[in-house]
């Protein structure tokens, strides 16, 4: 056993509200540079979607990830060989035109504008060029299923649902969307780092974060090709390639990442969560069906003695080991296991995690009137024995998080569906009946565990929902500097000095 | 024992006696030059005569490629003959009379810029003045060349003895073949009628000119290779015609221009299918046509 730790993020997608509240927090503190205009290293997807960079799932196409190969894992975009082969021209990786070309507006023309017959209008502006351009895409383009018989109607995760749901879910009383917020998943086994030919990218020992340093970038761009998420990003003007950094700066002084920490609808969790580095080679390379089984395995149960002892034996420290016994991520992920991977198919184990979203019901059309199609009986969130009721089919979510395994969709949301009805019971009746109890049983849950999670879910603080070991930075620095050195000077300096007198 | 072993060894001690050496010597240099008699300025310019003026004049033994140059300061003017060995380029590209008549008379071929400083030329002009009585060594004449040989040289086919670099680098004669030699020199078709035989042999020999003295510096030709050169242009002289082989550079243009051309046509049959993207073709199929301006 070799017990490592990482810091994870949940995302609660039943309480995304689709604000780009994080992406635009990111922007502000990392992108929001030359050359980086383009990059969201956070951004929020409407789903059914083509998400950004457009249709970045169809790995057919970006060749993204890992692939099992007579029970190997090799890299999907190039063995060895057809890498140098490609060095120079490779058709896989992404143009500016997959992502969108940055724009801003000619704000001035508002107010420069020579006398006309007509109101004058702020032209869009090429970020990169500085000309005048139709914007025809932008990163969220189809947000709120906007261009949907174009965009929604081509999501990637939708091929394998059959026709007639897949027209049924164009019609109006079927109509569904929710939102995935995305990050870089920091993965256990990153194809990013994998396809670096300059060995460039690397996975910080403590927590995890999958960095690219920046000296040793060749701009080879073969990771933002190899991800199979599309999350790093290539800086035209330094030539170099960048990622999501997950806030380390932030995390290192005790404070949550950017967007998690300006989440408005409090969706995002973080956490540490053990894990056993042995098990990765593995967990990597089942067959898809046990992807998710394998991956909950090797995560590790902080309480555990024999765990503990490993940790320590690898160097973890007691405040790492305390806080991952506090752990909100262990709790979705491990506990109540109700938090899963974003397409474990593409086997690069990542480390965060989506709660999968409810829906509502699907209408019926009775003497040409919408009516939802509830049942008769007087029975809460009927939909937990009618899975299939729900406009977002399950296989969708499958696609999405399972791999395209339905039974670990229907756990999750039947889950979720009983925690909601056995509070609704408790909480307006005043009384947990016996058929609340009784959906609870059959969800698998306790009575404990369900008024854990639903405290989790929807009341938590600021400290229970981001739980942050202590990083201990100045005493690693203190291994090669003197924290001393630069006692008793003056820090930056002056532009001006102060003068005596004035 | 100790103590002064120190004092010995410190550096103020060690100095002190090197400044005391440099003095030593710096006044030993200064007599040397002082005793230095002034008739030695006339030997500086038959040393730099002889390294650099030979290949194609000579005093009082006749024309070479250029004029003899017995008593040349009776018949030019001091000034203009010293402006013109320091800058005889730029001299002739003012298109000065006597130097177009000069020009006229000997082939066309042009003085090049021996890179002389003014003392040089000074000193050269102080020897020229006193020639009368200074004994030029004759030089020894050549073994008998082979025209083959000679071609092999000037080809590459045999590598130079002292590693110099083959003459078809930069220059071209008449019949070396389809491809023609290089461009960055004369055509050599004609060289033995322009600068005669002990001229060529002078000019071979003792390198001047600029682009050619660099390359040739450390590595000068044996007396064979010079017999076998000499030979070889002598051939070439009489059955070559000049610039025959300057229609390879058309081939060249032709053929490169036509394969550039084939490249593009067949890089442009995939251009359109590389520049679609997949939002593109997302947005096509759904009959939004693009409205870029590009």
């Amino acid at each position: 056993m070799d017990v490592r730790t990482h810091m994870s993020m949940i995302f609660h997608l039943d309480k995304c509200i689709g604000c780009h509240t994080c992406s635009v927090a990111c922007k502000n503190l990392w992108t929001d540079r030359k050359g980086a205009e383009y990059m969201w290293w956070n951004n929020v997807e409407t789903r059914p979607g083509t998400g950004f960079p457009t249709q970045w799932e169809n790995q057919e196409h970006f060749r993204g990830g890992w692939e099992r190969k007579k029970g190997k894992l090799d890299l999907k975009l190039h063995t060895r060989l057809e890498g140098i082969f490609k060095l120079f021209y490779n058709p896989s990786l992404p143009g500016l035109r997959d992502y969108y070309e940055p724009f801003t507006f000619d704000y001035q023309n508002l107010f420069n504008s020579p006398k006309k017959d007509v109101q004058p209008i702020a032209e869009p502006i090429s970020m990169i060029t500085g000309d005048p351009i139709d914007i025809e895409t932008g990163p969220n383009w189809d947000d709120d299923l906007g261009g949907s018989n174009i965009y929604a109607k081509n999501d990637v995760n939708l091929e394998s649902l059959p026709q007639e749901v897949r027209e049924q879910m164009n019609e109006l009383e079927r109509l569904v969307f929710n939102y995935l917020p995305r990050i870089c998943n920091h993965c256990l086994n990153p194809a990013c780092v994998a396809a670096c030919p300059s060995g460039a990218i690397y996975k910080r020992d403590e927590d995890g974060v999958v960095l690219v340093n920046e000296n040793d970038c060749r701009a080879w761009r073969m990771c933002v090709a190899a991800c199979p998420y599309k999350k790093v990003y290539y800086n035209w003007n330094t030539g170099k390639s960048e990622k999501c950094i997950l806030c380390f700066p932030r995390m290192e002084t005790g404070q949550a990442p950017a967007c998690a920490h300006s989440c408005v609808g409090r969706i995002r969790y973080m956490g540490v969560l053990l894990y056993d580095a042995d098990q990765i080679p593995h967990a990597a390379n089942v067959p898809d069906d046990e992807l998710i089984s394998a991956h909950r395995e090797m995560i590790l149960d902080p309480f555990d003695p024999k765990v503990i002892a490993a940790a320590k034996e690898n160097g973890i420290g007691d405040d790492w080991i305390e806080s991952a016994q506090n752990s909100p991520a262990y709790k979705f992920v491990k506990e109540w296991e109700i938090a899963l991977p974003l397409h474990p198919e593409f086997r690069t184990m990542v480390m965060m995690y989506y709660i999968p979203p409810l829906s509502p019901v699907v209408s019926v059309t009775e003497k040409s009137l919408f009516r939802l199609d509830l049942m008769q009986e007087d029975y809460d969130f009927e939909l937990f024995d009618r899975l299939d009721a729900a406009r977002l089919p399950i296989k969708y979510l499958a696609n999405l998080f399972s791999a395209g395994d339905e039974g670990t969709i229907r756990t999750v949301l039947r889950k979720l569906l009983a925690v909601r009805i056995y509070m609704r019971r408790k909480t307006v009746r005043g009384k947990v009946d016996s058929v609340s109890r009784k959906t609870l049983a059959e969800a698998g849950l306790t009575e404990e565990q369900a008024i854990t999670m639903y405290k989790m879910t929807t009341l938590p603080t600021m400290e229970e929902r981001f739980v942050f070991p202590n990083y201990h930075r100045e005493m690693s620095i203190e291994a090669m500097l003197d924290p001393l050195t630069h006692k008793g000077e003056v820090g930056l300096g002056y532009i001006q000095q102060p003068k005596r007198g004035e | 024992m100790k103590i002064r072993h120190k004092i010995w060894n410190s550096f103020g001690g060690r100095s002190f006696v090197i400044l005391l050496l440099c003095v030593f010597f710096l006044l030993l240099g200064g007599c040397q030059t002082s005793a230095e008699p002034a008739s030695q300025a006339s030997s500086a310019g038959q040393d730099l005569f002889e390294t650099n003026c030979v290949s194609c004049h000579t005093i009082g033994a006749g024309v070479l490629v250029g004029p003899d140059l017995e008593s040349v300061l009776e018949r030019r003017d001091r000034e203009w003959l010293a402006e013109f060995i320091r800058i005889p380029d730029q001299i002739i590209l003012s298109g000065d009379p006597i130097v177009l008549k000069m020009l006229d008379e000997f082939n066309n071929v042009e003085m090049p810029n021996l890179a002389l400083t003014e003392a040089d030329v000074e000193a050269l002009l102080v020897f020229l003045e006193s020639s009368g009585n200074v004994e030029l060594v004759a030089e020894a004449p050549l073994p008998p060349g082979d025209i083959y040989r000679g071609e092999a040289i000037f080809s590459g086919g045999n590598v130079l003895e002292e590693g110099g670099t083959p003459c078809v680098a930069c220059h071209t004669v008449g019949n070396i073949g389809f491809l023609g030699g290089g461009v960055l020199g004369p055509d050599l078709t004609k060289v033995y009628t322009r600068f005669g035989e002990a001229g060529l042999v002078g000019a071979i020999k003792n390198i001047v000119f600029p682009t050619m003295r660099g390359i040739y510096a450390e590595k000068e030709l044996t007396d064979q290779e010079v017999a076998d050169l000499l030979a070889y242009f002598a051939t070439v002289d009489r059955e070559g015609e000049e610039g025959t082989a300057s229609g390879a550079s058309l081939i060249f243009w032709g053929v490169g221009l036509l394969g550039a051309a084939a490249l593009f046509g067949f890089m442009l049959l995939f251009w359109s299918q590389q520049k679609e993207t997949l939002s593109d073709r997302l947005r096509k199929d759904a009959g939004i046509i693009s409205r870029r301006r590009s």
